[in-house]
């Protein structure tokens, strides 16, 4: 699948536009590392992992986590994003976790994988209906933005294509009507 | 410090290196001026064997990216090959209307990161102009054309099926690539449903189907604008500098910027050129018996519009205020995209760099006459099958859904012809000026009534053919903001023609008032037809290098 299919399926799958993606073209002007002192820290990235987890677990194939997912999302929120949704991104962390303290009265990083993948759940659920009405001036879902991070980060990783898919650097041939049955592992 | 070769040739890009090898293997001392750095097949190609996540952003293009190269990210420049486009900071130019002006300057040019399609043209569009009365008759017909394009289709490598479309004429091809399942359903639907002889074939690709003047075989990875490591397309970094420098005739100059051509007056003859040195700003000048111009449409009609002299006031061979005329692209950003529901038990192994291509349907006869709109469109996209992104929710169950097949989806895009129009011109700026001294750009372009009319056919007829191939869930589009340029097929500025009254060029592409000096890139074309013009820049250049080298025998030049 080539690059420009992968955001075109990312923003499918997620129920809008890709948040930074190609369609947010002419001239911004984002301070490179920076919003407004706010950087990501060591914390932050282990916390967006276990997010990323929440998202794509592992099974028998590697999870997120191991995908490095976490760093990952850091450096597209601050090489790729406009300020205002690095803005977003970062409170979303916060709301995220007040959001889980409600739910289930502490914060996420204490909350066991059933409680974590409870309140995600929630938050998509509350990011596409969101999204249903949004306007085009509206600010993006801090939801959707980890949501979308972590497909993509994931399914571009070396874990993500080699484990789930059978990927090839170099095909060297190209069959355009492969059988199928269910089980098969797709090319990649 | 001066120079004497037998010929210069300004530019490496497609036509450029076309120039510098026809000429180098007729024997003569041959001197490549490249306004940008030099990049070497393979040795140059950074990211060509990086894998997805080897690119710190997955190839999406970061901030700094969007910012430097603000007008190329609207084209196709991303994360793994943004170092083959320019910084339009450095390179500014003036857009008194909307203009995407896509470029890479550097040795290989565009030749590196092109689509690579490759469609003949035919009597059809060499006789456009003179039956409808848009801009001027062509000096050629496709007879004059047709030895050259096997010519350089049979040292380029371009795999095509051979379909005997009169509108569409097949080439000397290596074999075709393979439709994939849907492609192959849709192709036969349409087949039957229209009775108007569309046809929706494989697309006609400068990839290697195989091995091939010792480039190649294509390894279907799909990452060709990053450089090849296998030659497996034509460019001039893989193809026509390696043979034109083997000669030994080949001196090649990056970093040289063409300010202009110098003339003789009393010879009425180009001498040679004056560059600036891209880097040292040191001005340097190069003499030469010949001079092509192959700087890209924009950049060759740029320094003959700068060439002035008192003999040439509006630009060199610019006595039928043509130059800088008709500027023409294709428009694009238009067509129809939907779904399949069957043909679950397939899926799809390797990365084709190459679609489908519907040729030309619509007033070729009679028959087919629209009243709408004058000229024609073609069709490019094709079929896939990947990973199933409707996958809902979190969790385990969203990773196996979408490891999984999703549904067959189709996307067709529609490339249409622009008619030559008088006012779609540019100029130098009489103020704004680069980071060199020299002026700037002035470009004013527009869509105007025939392609807007054509458009809506353009959306229409993608939907329909979709919808025979059963297609479900159809979706149109027609985005108004693909500016002219956005194409990449800029074409005109410096047409040939018959008459030095009304036209630049004669027929074999030489200046009708400097006849040493040639232009073969899109600068010279004299209509757009719809299919992609590069084979077609490759076979006239190496008619013009035969035509200029058989003249200079013959001492008339």
């Amino acid at each position: 699948m080539d690059r420009r299919e992968l955001l075109k399926m990312v923003a499918l799958a997620t129920g809008g536009v890709v948040i930074g993606g190609d369609f947010f073209l002419a001239g911004c002007k984002t301070k490179d590392a920076e919003i407004g002192g706010a950087v990501f820290s060591n914390n932050d990235i282990v916390f967006l992992n276990e997010v990323a987890e929440t998202i794509i677990p592992k099974t028998t194939t590697a999870g997120a986590k191991e995908a490095e997912v976490g760093k990952f999302m850091t450096v597209m929120v601050n090489d790729c994003y406009e300020e205002a949704d690095q803005k977003i991104f970062h409170d979303g962390m916060k709301k995220l976790d007040e959001a889980c303290n409600k739910m289930h009265g502490h914060s996420f990083m204490k909350a066991e994988p059933a409680h974590r993948k409870e309140l995600l759940t929630s938050l998509d659920k509350e990011a596409k209906e969101y999204m249903k009405t949004k306007k085009k001036e509206d600010p993006n879902h801090y939801f959707l933005m980890m949501k979308q991070l972590t497909l993509l980060g994931y399914f571009t990783s070396k874990p993500g294509l080699e484990q789930n898919f059978n990927y090839k650097q170099v095909p060297g041939k190209f069959d355009g009507a492969v059988p199928y049955k269910k089980g098969d592992k797709l090319f990649a | 410090m001066e120079e004497q070769f037998d010929a210069i040739v300004v530019g490496s890009g497609i036509s450029g290196g076309w120039a510098a090898m026809e000429l180098c293997r007729k024997g003569l001392k041959t001197i490549v001026l490249e306004r940008g750095r030099q990049v070497e097949h393979i040795k140059d190609y950074p990211t060509t064997n990086l894998a997805p996540w080897e690119l710190l952003h997955r190839n999406r293009n970061t901030n700094k990216i969007k910012d430097d190269q603000h007008i190329q990210v609207r084209g196709f420049c991303n994360e793994a090959n943004s170092h083959f486009f320019v910084n339009d900071k450095e390179h500014p130019y003036v857009q008194k209307k909307p203009y995407d002006w896509i470029r890479g300057y550097h040795v290989g040019g565009r030749s590196l990161m092109w689509g690579r399609q490759c469609y003949r043209w035919s009597d059809l569009d060499f006789e456009a102009n003179a039956k409808d009365g848009h801009g001027v008759d062509w000096p050629i017909r496709y007879k004059d054309i047709a030895p050259w394009y096997s010519y350089v289709e049979q040292f380029a490598g371009i795999s095509g099926s051979k379909e005997g479309l009169p509108q569409l004429p097949d080439g000397d091809f290596l074999p075709p690539m393979e439709m994939n399942a849907l492609e192959t359903h849709v192709s036969e639907s349409i087949k039957q449903k229209f009775t108007d002889g569309r046809r929706m074939i494989i697309g006609r690709v400068a990839n290697l189907t195989r091995g091939w003047n010792g480039r190649g075989p294509c390894q279907y990875r799909n990452l060709c604008d990053r450089g090849c490591p296998f030659g497996g397309y034509f460019s001039s970094n893989s193809a026509t500098l390696p043979v034109a420098a083997s000669t030994g005739n080949l001196t090649l100059r990056p970093h040289s910027i063409v300010m202009e051509v110098i003339y003789d007056k009393d010879k009425k003859r180009a001498k040679g050129v004056r560059i600036i040195d891209e880097n040292t700003n040191e001005s340097i000048e190069y003499f030469a018996k010949i001079i092509f111009l192959n700087a890209s449409t924009l950049g060759s009609t740029s320094i003959l519009l700068n060439s002035v002299s008192d003999a040439f006031p509006n630009g060199m061979g610019n006595s039928s205020d043509q130059l800088g005329r008709n500027l023409m692209d294709h428009h694009y950003h238009v067509g129809a995209g939907g779904n399949f529901d069957g043909l679950k038990d397939k899926v799809i192994s390797g990365r084709r760099p190459n679609g489908i291509y519907v040729a030309r349907f619509r007033n070729i006869n009679e028959k087919t006459k629209r009243s709408d709109y004058l000229r024609g469109f073609g069709y490019q996209g094709g079929a896939s099958r990947g990973m199933n992104w409707n996958g809902d929710g979190i969790g385990s169950e969203l990773k196996d859904q979408m490891t999984e097949p999703g549904d067959w989806s189709f996307w067709l895009g529609s490339w249409g012809e622009q008619l030559p129009h008088p006012d779609n011109r540019v100029t130098l700026s009489k103020t704004e000026k680069d980071k060199w001294g020299l002026p700037q750009l002035e470009i004013d372009c527009e869509w105007k009534e025939n392609e807007i009319a054509m458009r809506k056919d353009m959306m229409n007829s993608a939907a329909e053919m979709l919808e025979s191939g059963g297609i479900k869930d159809i979706y149109t589009f027609n985005d108004e903001k693909a500016y002219p340029g956005l194409c990449i097929h800029e074409m005109g500025t410096a047409r040939m023609g018959k008459d030095p009254k009304t036209s630049v060029l004669n027929e074999w592409n030489q200046l009708h008032e400097v006849k040493n000096v040639f232009n073969t890139d899109g600068a010279c074309m004299t209509s757009s037809a719809c299919q992609n013009p590069s084979i077609t820049y490759m076979a006239l250049t190496a008619r013009a290098a035969d035509h200029a080298v058989s003249e200079l025998k013959k001492g008339n030049l």
